[in-house]
């Protein structure tokens, strides 16, 4: 063996005290196993919440907002010193169509950024059936647009969505309609909107997200039907969806569609609010408890390296007294720390792969109400590897540290005087 | 011819402070020449070893001045004095001290290998040959804590050996030791002095040792009151 005399020394140290060593390893080891199989499982988790929020929102919708009357205009100029009459400004009673919506689309369709955009009617409505009522929205979509932009076809539970722009009247409705009024493909619902008239409608379909609020909700119909429905004409639009190429983009190209298009352009995150601060706060958590274990496996090393410094103080001065130098002494009892190190890191992500890879494989079930999730959530994200890596080098490093400056520091004459 | 000079003390001076202020050595002047075989003897307590670890360089607090080959060496950085001790000094504690968890010839070994100047298998060839020497080959793969007293002692010293200092230094080198093996140490280091020019600086309580060196240094009270000559 050409190993360096120093690392000779630290690897006979390591090995004359292997229950030592093997405990501090297996500090480390538990640690970096914690944070990869922790990592994993919440980017995992994450990742599903984020896919399956774009199984309904796009990254981008353009929608014409209801604003409050401006009743005070003398509020502008004067401030406090005007008198109210009116007290109580009311939303404006507006058209929440919007103006020329497809000279809009061939605007948007023109940004760079843009992978895929479709207008969209979107209606508060009445379910009906027999004697029982469900409120909640209609979508009257393009729903060829609609399955290339969310993926419809992996949430249906019955029924073909193409059936849609065949069959006269049609709507696709969610399973958690479907369920309430007791309703299967192929049987009739009455529709009321606000504007119109009830419409009876047949069932083409049915299908879950998932996501309780849309699945109980939301129904789709063509747009030309949802049209029909509010008795507006065919150049009435009320949303506008696109997706873009990178979702992360969303926020920058929202406002420059805000500016260019004067409606009201919301993002995804903005749509998710709720769903980001649930990850943060979830990364808070998941980041103290790593912080907890490695500073456990931390002081384990550190401990032992302690130990090991205050038994060999003998030893320490005699390879003083033979030409080591303190840097050499420092190098001597660093390099046990990373190898322990080393040693429980290697097995540590060898460990946290084998538990993500575990998991990822243990069946949570195909309930409907689960939507499309079967199994657990786990990403394998290289990244993660190496940032176990880094704070396990991190932690050893800093656990090694002040031992070895100490046994540096050991004075020879001293010790060997007695 | 003047002989080179491979030690000299000037004014060499300490103090303990603890328990009470004691001064240990009081300024101490001496020099000895390359291949010379010095002997150092005196009362127990009268200063020796605190002496002799200040000559090895691993004491730095004294007053005074220490050249070595001709290098002060006074006031150098630590990491330069332990390379000085690495490369030009032997040092054989009165106690045998071997790294116990390490084979005798590792113990031999780690010197050289901490020098680099041979590579490990010319190293460890070589430590043998000085196990040899001493007639302790036999017990060169056992680790360092199973051997008896004299053993390990004789280790020590074929360890103090292995980079061929110019310099040895014993601290009562032969104390653990036999007549025969004593003997045998003392042949050994004239002909080191004698054929070699090695330095060599003993501190020993063995008259007869002491007698057959080239030269006596005695101290007293911590001074020398003999330098020999
Ligand atoms: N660390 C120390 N602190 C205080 N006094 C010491 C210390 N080491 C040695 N001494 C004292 O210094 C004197 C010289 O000791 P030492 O050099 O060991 O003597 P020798 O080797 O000649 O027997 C003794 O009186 C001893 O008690
Ligand atoms: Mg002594």
């Amino acid at each position: 063996m050409k190993l360096n005399v120093n690392t000779q020394i630290a690897i006979t140290y390591l090995s004359t005290r292997k229950k030592q060593t093997l405990v501090a390893s297996l500090g480390v080891m538990f640690g970096i196993s914690m944070f990869i199989f922790m990592q994993s499982l919440m980017k995992g988790t994450n990742d599903y919440f984020e896919k399956s929020s774009f199984s309904s929102t796009p990254h981008i919708r353009l929608y014409n907002e209801n604003k409050v009357a401006n009743t005070h205009l003398m509020d502008n100029a004067i401030k406090d010193a005007s008198v109210k009459i009116l007290a109580n400004p009311k939303q404006l009673k507006q058209n929440l169509g919007m103006t020329n919506p497809y000279g809009i689309i061939n605007l948007l369709r023109k940004f760079p950024e843009v992978a895929f955009i479709t207008p969209q009617v979107t209606a508060n409505v009445i379910y009906t059936s027999g004697n029982v009522q469900v409120t909640g929205n209609i979508a009257g979509v393009s729903i060829v647009e609609e399955d290339k932009m969310f993926d419809v076809q992996q949430n249906m539970i019955s029924g073909d969505f193409h059936d849609l722009d065949k069959v006269n009247n049609g709507i696709l409705i969610g399973k958690g309609i479907a369920d309430k009024l007791s309703l299967h493909t192929g049987d009739n619902i009455t529709v009321r909107s606000g504007e119109g008239n009830d419409m009876t409608m047949r069932i083409v379909g049915i299908y879950a997200t998932g996501m309780k609020t849309v699945d109980d909700t939301r129904s789709y119909a063509n747009i030309v039907q949802a049209q029909n429905i509010m008795g507006k004409d065919r150049s009435y639009v009320t949303d506008i969806k696109i997706n873009l190429k990178d979702y992360n983009q969303a926020y920058t190209v929202a406002r420059r569609m805000e500016v260019i298009t004067g409606y009201k352009a919301e993002d995804w995150v903005q749509a998710n609010e709720q769903l980001k601060t649930a990850f943060k706060i979830r990364a808070i958590i998941l980041n103290s408890v790593i912080g907890v274990i490695l500073l456990v496996a931390g002081f384990g090393i550190y401990n032992i390296l302690n130990m090991t410094i205050y038994e060999k103080m003998k030893e320490i001065a005699i390879l003083k007294a033979q030409g080591f130098s303190g840097r050499a002494v420092t190098s001597i009892f660093l390099q046990q720390a990373i190898y322990i190190g080393l040693m429980g890191g290697t097995i540590g992500l060898l460990l946290g792969f084998l538990l993500s890879f575990g998991l990822s494989r243990v069946y949570i079930g195909s309930s409907t109400s689960m939507g499309s999730l079967k199994y657990f959530p786990m990403s394998f994200y290289f990244p993660h590897y190496l940032e176990a890596i880094c704070f396990g080098v991190l932690t050893t490093f800093a656990a090694g540290f002040f031992p070895a400056r100490k046994a540096a520091k050991v004075d020879p004459v001293t010790i060997i005087r007695g | 011819m003047m002989a080179d000079i491979a030690l000299r003390a000037r004014n060499i001076t300490k103090y303990f402070h603890d328990p009470v202020t004691l001064q240990v050595l009081k300024n101490i002047s001496f020099e000895v020449t390359s291949g010379e075989f010095v002997s150092i003897v005196g009362k127990s307590g009268c200063g020796k070893s605190t002496l002799l670890y200040v000559l090895s360089t691993m004491d730095t607090d004294y007053e005074g001045e220490l050249e070595i080959q001709q290098e002060r060496v006074t006031g150098r950085s630590l990491n330069d004095l332990a390379r000085i001790r690495n490369e030009s000094i032997g040092f054989v504690f009165q106690f045998h001290y071997l790294l116990p968890d390490f084979t005798c010839l590792k113990n031999v070994m780690i010197p050289a290998l901490r020098l680099g100047r041979l590579s490990p298998a010319e190293i460890e060839e070589k430590a043998y040959e000085k196990l040899k020497l001493f007639g302790v080959e036999e017990q060169a793969l056992k680790r360092a804590n199973k051997l008896s007293g004299g053993q390990q002692q004789r280790v020590a010293i074929a360890r103090a050996l292995i980079n061929d200092p110019a310099i040895i230094m014993g601290d009562e080198p032969t104390g653990n030791l036999d007549s025969k093996n004593t003997g045998l140490v003392f042949d050994l280091f004239q002909q080191l002095s004698k054929e070699y020019g090695q330095t060599l600086i003993t501190v020993t309580h063995d008259e007869d040792f002491a007698r057959r060196s080239d030269r006596t240094i005695v101290m007293a009270d911590g001074e020398i009151t003999s330098h020999g000559k």
